[in-house]
């Protein structure tokens, strides 16, 4: 992140500045928490081949082995190590929620706002998503596999269909709150075009809760990989992914219980960042 | 009452409509032949053929569409093509399984969401409040899956005290069957109690501020009853809305608690369904999912009027 002060001058706010208000939710003890959890999943997860050049494959000569110097969560049942095969999930389930949660954050506030441009297609989206709201998490995630097909692309699709309802509701509820302020109908009598209001206008001062909405919605993306991943109809073996290999270990969790609590609580460390984040930024973004 | 469920008809017909068109074109949006996907890979043209027949393919779109809605209305859901047996028996054999972790979810999810947060929202004691929020938070951030395999550790595992795999019905043998659903219950109901509990909390606070608190305090009325009669029964509102929302989430959360605990209901029915394309249990199961979600949403907006006259259905 940049310095406040090098940020080019056509960006600033007349309130505070995007930028410095967002470095202010990393100066709280919940931001430095999150910052601190992030940057070390994120940068265990990116060290991976470092790590572990072997792969998430590399079979040793014991399966099942219990938890020893060599290998600290033990192996597996083709005596892969489990420690390695959690890092190589993380960076599965990071690689997952970092491209899909963005996308639907974008498709979401776009659908959200759209009413600005076209009423008739706003009002159209809304009722698409709520038609979307209303099918319960987990079963939307089932009929997605049904069309796609278990794997990478049907989670990402899953969450990010999951994320629009949130999305496009906040969108739209700050755009009809913005949309009769003084700015807009000024920028409109200046004949700006209003593609334009939507996107420099109105989408910065309602993108706050859209931001504390993508971090919850984080939260969320693990939670539906998770779930697909251990009945068996999210990622595929052999690549390893947090919630696969909690559906495998859930079957060995009396001989060892390793399997299950070292990605269990990687999954629960990466949902407590998400968590602390989205605290952080919205009592950054409340407080103006 | 009657006009409140008149006005909310249309919208909840719109729902289910898209619903069934949706689960209707399930087996149509997957690329290719879904007949040749069904049959298999090596499977001769004439299998395919009388698949294509059995699934409809061979008729009009339209036709094919009130065919298929009016054996639901009528109760021929279809034939499975996994099983071999009709749909109505597949699922006839699995409900009860489901509805007893539900019912029991359910209630453990009234019981302790509203209890915590009848306990964070008036202790006095700040130790009190604290370890209600921390428990709380600590719920929050677990999904149900991990509460499951948590307990099944502590549980089953560790302490040996209950049976984590398998089932009985209740119906059949009261005393063991309960012992069976008692840990995934808890399991799916733990995790949403705590953010049902959050929200008792908050507004039993919020309301505390009131005015009419502050006469009844005045009037002599004795700490309890104003907790009870006067704080928490304007404080359920938004309690009984997010058990109503939960509802969902309750039925979606029974199909990986199952799955972890081995119990044969209508999740493990789907998982398998959505594994082996079996879309005609598919189309019924999501179409009937959607169906339970709307009524209980419908149910809490009832509910919710009944709690607070303020809220009018009209």
């Amino acid at each position: 992140m940049t310095e406040p002060v090098t940020a080019p001058p056509r960006r600033r706010r007349p309130r505070g500045g995007t930028l410095t208000r967002y470095t202010t939710a990393f100066r709280t003890p919940k931001g430095i928490a999150a910052a601190i959890l992030l940057l070390g999943l994120v940068a265990v997860a990116l060290l991976a081949p470092v790590l572990a050049p072997g792969g998430y494959d590399e079979q040793t000569r014991s399966a099942l082995a219990s938890p020893s110097g060599s290998h600290w969560l033990g192996t597996d049942e083709f005596g892969r190590d489990i420690l390695v095969r959690t890092i190589y999930g993380l960076r599965t389930d990071l690689s997952l929620i970092l491209t899909a949660v963005p996308v639907s954050l974008v498709i979401g506030t776009l659908l959200g706002l759209s009413g600005y441009v076209s009423a008739w297609f706003g009002s159209l989206m809304q009722r698409v998503l709520d038609i979307i709201l209303g099918f319960p998490g987990l079963i939307l995630g089932i009929m997605i596999v049904l069309i796609v097909g278990a794997g990478w692309t049907a989670l990402f699709t899953a969450i990010v269909i999951a994320g629009l309802p949130g999305f496009g509701r906040l969108a739209r509820g700050g755009l009809l709150t913005e949309q009769q302020r003084e700015y807009v109908l000024a920028a409109r009598v200046l004949g700006v075009k209003k593609s334009t209001v939507m996107i420099r206008h109105i989408l910065p001062n309602v993108v706050d809760p859209l931001l504390v909405q993508a971090s919850i919605f984080m939260v969320v993306a693990i939670f539906i990989e998770a779930s697909l991943s251990i009945v068996g109809l999210g990622i595929r073996p052999p690549e390893p992914s947090l919630g696969a290999m909690l559906n495998v270990g859930a079957r060995y969790i009396s001989e060892l219980p390793s399997y299950v609590l070292g990605p269990g609580l990687v999954l629960l460390l990466l949902a407590l960042a998400f968590t602390l984040l989205s605290d952080a930024l919205n009592q950054a973004a409340t407080r103006r | 009452m009657t006009r409140y469920l008149l006005r909310r008809t249309p919208s909840i017909l719109l729902v289910l409509f898209a619903t069934s068109v949706i689960a209707f074109l399930l087996p149509r949006l997957v690329p290719g032949d879904p007949a040749a996907v069904v049959a298999g890979p090596d499977a001769p043209p004439e299998t395919i053929a009388a698949i294509r027949t059995q699934l409809g393919l061979d008729k009009p779109l339209i036709t094919q569409y009130f065919d298929w809605i009016g054996g639901l209305f009528t109760g021929d859901l279809g034939q499975s093509l996994q099983f071999r047996r009709p749909v109505a028996e597949l699922i006839g054999a699995r409900v009860g399984s489901t509805v007893q972790l539900a019912l029991l979810a359910g209630l453990f999810l009234v019981i302790f969401g509203i209890g915590l947060g009848i306990l964070a929202g008036s202790a006095r004691s700040r130790w009190a409040r604290t370890l209600v929020e921390g428990t709380n938070t600590g719920f929050l951030a677990a999904p149900p899956f991990l509460v499951g395999l948590l307990l099944i550790l502590v549980f089953g595992v560790i302490v040996r005290l209950l049976p984590t795999s398998g089932e009985i019905s209740v119906l059949d043998n009261p005393n063991f069957g309960f012992q069976y659903l008692l840990l995934p219950a808890l399991a799916l109901a733990l995790p949403m109690s705590a953010g049902v509990a959050r929200l008792v909390q908050t507004s039993m606070l919020a309301v505390r501020q009131e005015d009419f608190v502050d006469l009844a305090v005045a009037k002599g009325v004795p700490p309890l009853r104003i907790s009870i009669r006067h704080v928490l029964r304007n404080s359920l509102g938004p309690a009984v809305v997010a058990l109503g929302i939960r509802f969902g989430d309750l039925l979606a959360g029974a199909v990986v608690i199952e799955a972890i605990f081995a119990r044969n209901g209508l999740g493990q029915l789907a998982v398998a369904g959505a594994q082996g394309n079996d879309y005609p249990v598919m189309q019924v199961l999501i179409v009937g999912a959607v169906f339970v979600a709307v009524i209980a949403q419908l149910l809490t907006e009832i509910s919710l009027s009944a709690l607070d006259p303020r809220v009018r259905l009209g």
